[in-house]
Parts: structure tokens; C-alpha cells; sequence
């Protein structure tokens, strides 16, 4: 089987959904999963890739968020162009963001990202007049009125991060982030500026979240202080860790379906990360690199 | 002036019992523990249970929720810390999503008004013409007194030179026939039972909210990458240093300035000297 057919085939599959699912609530689930299939494959590329753990991922998606949503509201302006100015604040907050923290490793830069991700969150209440506090902001304008055109608009989206993601990481550039992951000491002696290799990886990994976050806020209609929380950052990651790390295919993957399932124990409301949880704890200690790589891996070899 | 000498030493003894079992955990086992001002707020919801709703005596209700925190401790040790050792990115997932666990389940019992804890006492007393409520020294002689006995432990017994060894490296501990899991039991519990301890005495004079692990945490962590991620000398240094400018700053400046205090210090640590003042380098 070549490597593309199987990513084809799942792409015509989620094209055929709005043909066979009438529903718009489970239409408006499938949107979310591909929101969040894009946000999960981005936090890969930097922390799958160069060995830096994101704890705050949430900067970028609720950056783009309440840009998106505090331009289209106060300004008026159209979702496109509101989307496209989150994503540039996002690309300026993650260099920003980078220069000090990405010469850490390890717990270093899981925690310097976790304060980020806090002092944001702090400042989206602490900013109400802006943001509307604890409330957020609401009216924002939908993506669309018809639930097909919203739902193929983000999956549009996310087969270009996923795929764009993937293409880049199985390039020359990937290459080099997997060797800095292995040893970064030997990457800098062999001559590569290693700093630009990173930055450029933040970057490429903050945008499609930034973008997505943007769209999320045009699809939820409302942006609250929650897009900035730990429990958004810690999510992400485990839908990463679940579906395989390293792998943006599998990130992507892990997204989905978690988000998917997340709808399905919706009655267990904030529980829910609880439970993600005690799915991860099997797959570190039993699937250390994730189900959905596991099991490509055994369709592969047939 | 002297206002701020007297407070700046009460945040320092306060800060410093959060800190240096942050750094114990991390120098031991190399776990970062997110879940550590999550231990905080334990002891504070399990006192504020014990005291207020069911009417215990307060100084025992106090103590029982250090204890409680302290098996909370042991307990997570066993089931979530120990499995996933080999992982530093596992650990930190889950001690995080402990936090956050523990934040929902007192949302669940309290909801997010904040609550209040009664004071040991509501005496205050003079020191050098300034005025302490008696439950802030309270708090400083009790920090004191514990943070004494820790440095003890750790540098007058032989279970100390055990805790310093595993520390320094983990598997030469071992040939020397440590029992290495024992000794990062025994620094879960004592770090859980100060953080705890830490929250009690504060409380009274803190706003008490399910969310309120996340600031002790960012205290934590600037005071150890100040001081130097597993040197117990430089978070007390540092402990210090966070206390005073904390303290200075709201007395001079403004006192909604402070929270951004120990992010600036972390920040500017990790650009400056990110080893810490008076750490090594721990390759990790």
C-alpha cells in the first residue's frame, strides 16, 4: 500500500460526511474535530519534532481567537481578514515567545510555556473592558450560515496543515529538527544555526493554531478566557500522545477521534480531560508511540 | 522602610517552604511536579472542611489536613509518579492534569467563591513600630521552624547524606545500596505536608479559590530556576530575593504589579544565567 492511499481515502471519507450526516449537531462535532485534528498536528511539529514539550499551546490558539473575535465584533471586519490578522499576531507573539524560552529543554521549556500560557489567561480577565472578562466576548459572526459550507471550510483547513505539516517534516528542514531533537550539540558543531531551525519550527507550529483559533471563534460565535487555560494546553497534548507523537499524522488523528469521543461524554462535562487521561496512562506504558501509529504500523505490514 | 524588612522576611519564610519541596522532588527523582500547588490548596479545602464545616478544633484540623496532604503525596508517589518515571514528558502530563483534577473536585464541593479560613489568631502585635497581624507571624515562626528542621534533616542525618546522594546521581545511589525508591518516597511526603503546611498558615490572610495552585506554582518555579533547579541553598536565596522585591514592589509601586514579579524573574534567569544563582547545569 503506498503512504498517500490511506491518507486519501480518510480525506474522500470526510468529504462524503455532510452527504450522510443530516445532523447539524453531529455536522457541528465533525467541525470541531477537524479544529482540533489541525491544532494537535501543529503542536507536534515543535514538541514532536525538536523535543520541546508545549505546556501552553493555548498562547496561540486563544491569541487567534480573540483577535479574530474582537476585530469582527468592535471592527467589523470579515472573518477572512480577522482570521488573517490572528494569524499574524500569533507569528509576532511566537517569536516573541521563542527568543527567551527556546534555548531551554525538557521541564525548563514545559514550564516557562505553562507561565505564558497563565500570564495570558491572566490578562484576558485582567483586560475586561477589551476582552469582557470572565464572560468573553460574544456575537461574533458564524463562519457561515449553512452547516456543510462551515464544515467544509475547516476541513479544507485541516487537510492543508496536516498535509503541509507532514510535507514539511518528511523535507530536508524536518530532517534537521529530528536530528536537533537527537543531539543538539552535534547540530550547532556540524555548522547548522540551530536557533532558526527552532524558530522556525515555533512558528510554523503557533500559526495553523492561531488560525485555527480564528475559525473556532467564528464557529462557537463566542471567545471566553477558557481558549488561554492549562486544561486547553494539557488536551491538546494528550490527543497528541494518544495518537502518536512525531508522527503529525497520527497528532492529527488523535485529535479527531478524541474530540469525537470528547462529544460522546459531554454529560461528563469537566471530567471529560479526567478521562482523557485514564485512556493515556495504558498508551504511555503499553503504546508508548501512540494507538493510531501503532496500528498503521500493523495495517502496513499486513 | 522597616514595614517592608518585616514583611518581605514573612513572604520569604512562605515562599521558601513552597519552594524547597519543589526542588527536593526535582533534585531526587528529577520529577517535575505540577502538581505541587495543588498540595497548597489541598491543605488549605481539607482545613477549611475540617474547621469550618465539621466544626473541628483548628489547630487539629490543621494538622490533619497537613497529614492528609502529606498521604495525598504518597499516594500519587505510587500510582502516578513512580510507573511513569522513565518519561519526563509523562510526568509532567500528569501531575498537571492531577492539578487540574483536584481543581474540578473542589469547584465541585465549594464552588469558586472564595472562602474564608479563621486565623490562629486575631492578635496583632508591634515589632520595631511596625504592626503584624498575629497570624502573618505566626506564619513566619512555624516557617522557620520547619524550614530549620528540613535543613537538618537533610544536612545533619544520614537519611540527609541518603537524600543528597540520590540527588547528585541516582544510580550510583543505588550501588551504594540506597534504597533509592524509599528515599523519593519519603521527599513526596515531606514536600506535599510543606506545601500544605505553607497553605494553612497563609490562608487567613489569602483570597481561597479552587484555582489557587497556579500562583504558589509559578512561585515555586521561579524560586527554583532563581536559585538553581535541585540546590536547596539557593531557593532558600531565592526564596529571599522573591520575597523582598515582591514585598517592595507593592509597597512602593503597585501592589497589582506583584504577580508579574516571579514571571520577570523567571524570564530574566533563563536569558541571563539560566543555570540559577547558585545551581549546576542539570542535563536533562
Amino acid at each position: 500500500m503506498s503512504r498517500t492511499a490511506p491518507g486519501v481515502a480518510i480525506l474522500v471519507a470526510l468529504a462524503l460526511v455532510p452527504l450522510a450526516v443530516r445532523d447539524r449537531y453531529f455536522l457541528s462535532v465533525f467541525t470541531l474535530a477537524n479544529l482540533y485534528a489541525a491544532i494537535a498536528a501543529s503542536w507536534d511539529l515543535l514538541s514532536g519534532y525538536t523535543g520541546r514539550e508545549n505546556f501552553g499551546h493555548a498562547v496561540f490558539i486563544g491569541t487567534g481567537a480573540y483577535t479574530a473575535a474582537l476585530l469582527n465584533t468592535r471592527l467589523h471586519l470579515s472573518p477572512v481578514l480577522g482570521i488573517a490578522a490572528g494569524g499574524g499576531a500569533v507569528v509576532a507573539l511566537a517569536i516573541l515567545v521563542g527568543v527567551p524560552t527556546l534555548r531551554l529543554r525538557g521541564p525548563y521549556f514545559a514550564l516557562a510555556t505553562l507561565a505564558v500560557a497563565g500570564i495570558m489567561e491572566r490578562l484576558a480577565l485582567l483586560l475586561w473592558p477589551l476582552t469582557g472578562g470572565e464572560d468573553g466576548v460574544y456575537g461574533v459572526q458564524p463562519l457561515s450560515l449553512s452547516a456543510p459550507t462551515t464544515y467544509y471550510t475547516t476541513l479544507a483547513f485541516m487537510a492543508i496543515v496536516v498535509l503541509g505539516l507532514y510535507w514539511a517534516t518528511r523535507s530536508e528542514w524536518g530532517m534537521v529538527l529530528r536530528a536537533i531533537r537527537a543531539n543538539e550539540e552535534a547540530c550547532e558543531a556540524s555548522g547548522l544555526n540551530v536557533t532558526v531551525y527552532k524558530m522556525g519550527a515555533l512558528v510554523l507550529s503557533a500559526l495553523p493554531a492561531g488560525l485555527a483559533g480564528g475559525l473556532y471563534a467564528h464557529v462557537q460565535e463566542h471567545v471566553g478566557p477558557a481558549v488561554y487555560s492549562a486544561a486547553l494546553s494539557v488536551t491538546v497534548i494528550i490527543m497528541t500522545v494518544i495518537g502518536g507523537i512525531g508522527t503529525i499524522y497520527g497528532a492529527a488523528a488523535g485529535g479527531f477521534l478524541l474530540t469525537a469521543l470528547g462529544e460522546v461524554l459531554r454529560g461528563f462535562g469537566p471530567y471529560r480531560l479526567l478521562l482523557f487521561s485514564a485512556i493515556l496512562l495504558p498508551v504511555i506504558l503499553f503504546w508508548p508511540r501512540g494507538v493510531v501509529v501503532q496500528l498503521a504500523g500493523r495495517l502496513r505490514r499486513g | 522602610m522597616v514595614d517592608v524588612l518585616i514583611l518581605g522576611a514573612i513572604n520569604s519564610a512562605v515562599y521558601a517552604m513552597l519552594a524547597l519541596g519543589f526542588t527536593l522532588i526535582f533534585g531526587v527523582g528529577r520529577v517535575v511536579n505540577l502538581a505541587h500547588g495543588s498540595f497548597y490548596a489541598m491543605g488549605v479545602y481539607i482545613a477549611y472542611t475540617l474547621v469550618v464545616v465539621l466544626g473541628l478544633p483548628l489547630i487539629v484540623g490543621t494538622t490533619a489536613a497537613v497529614l492528609a496532604v502529606a498521604g495525598i503525596g504518597l499516594a500519587m508517589d505510587r500510582v502516578l509518579i513512580r510507573p511513569l518515571r522513565h518519561s519526563v514528558l509523562a510526568v509532567l502530563i500528569i501531575t498537571v492534569v492531577f492539578a487540574l483534577f483536584v481543581e474540578q473536585v473542589i469547584f465541585a464541593f465549594y464552588g469558586y467563591t472564595s472562602r474564608n479560613i479563621p486565623s490562629f489568631t486575631t492578635n496583632t502585635l508591634t515589632v520595631l513600630g511596625v504592626t503584624v497581624a498575629g497570624q502573618r507571624a505566626i506564619a513566619f515562626a512555624a516557617g522557620v521552624i520547619a524550614l530549620s528542621l528540613v535543613w537538618l534533616l537533610v544536612y545533619r542525618t544520614r537519611f540527609g547524606s541518603a537524600i543528597l546522594a540520590v540527588s547528585q546521581d541516582r544510580e550510583a545511589a543505588t550501588y551504594l545500596g540506597i534504597d533509592v525508591d524509599h528515599v523519593s518516597r519519603t521527599v513526596m511526603v515531606l514536600s506535599a505536608a510543606l506545601a500544605a503546611m505553607a497553605g494553612v498558615l497563609v490562608a487567613p490572610v489569602l483570597v481561597v479559590s479552587p484555582q489557587m495552585w497556579v500562583l504558589p506554582l509559578i512561585k515555586s518555579f521561579a524560586v527554583v530556576i532563581l536559585g538553581g533547579l535541585g540546590s536547596i541553598p539557593g531557593s532558600l536565596l531565592a526564596s529571599v530575593l522573591l520575597g523582598y522585591s515582591e514585598t517592595a514592589v507593592s509597597r512602593f509601586v503597585s501592589s497589582t504589579l506583584t504577580e508579574l514579579i516571579p514571571l520577570v524573574l523567571i524570564l530574566v534567569t533563563l536569558l541571563v544565567r539560566p543555570s540559577g544563582l547558585l545551581g549546576r547545569r542539570i542535563e536533562l
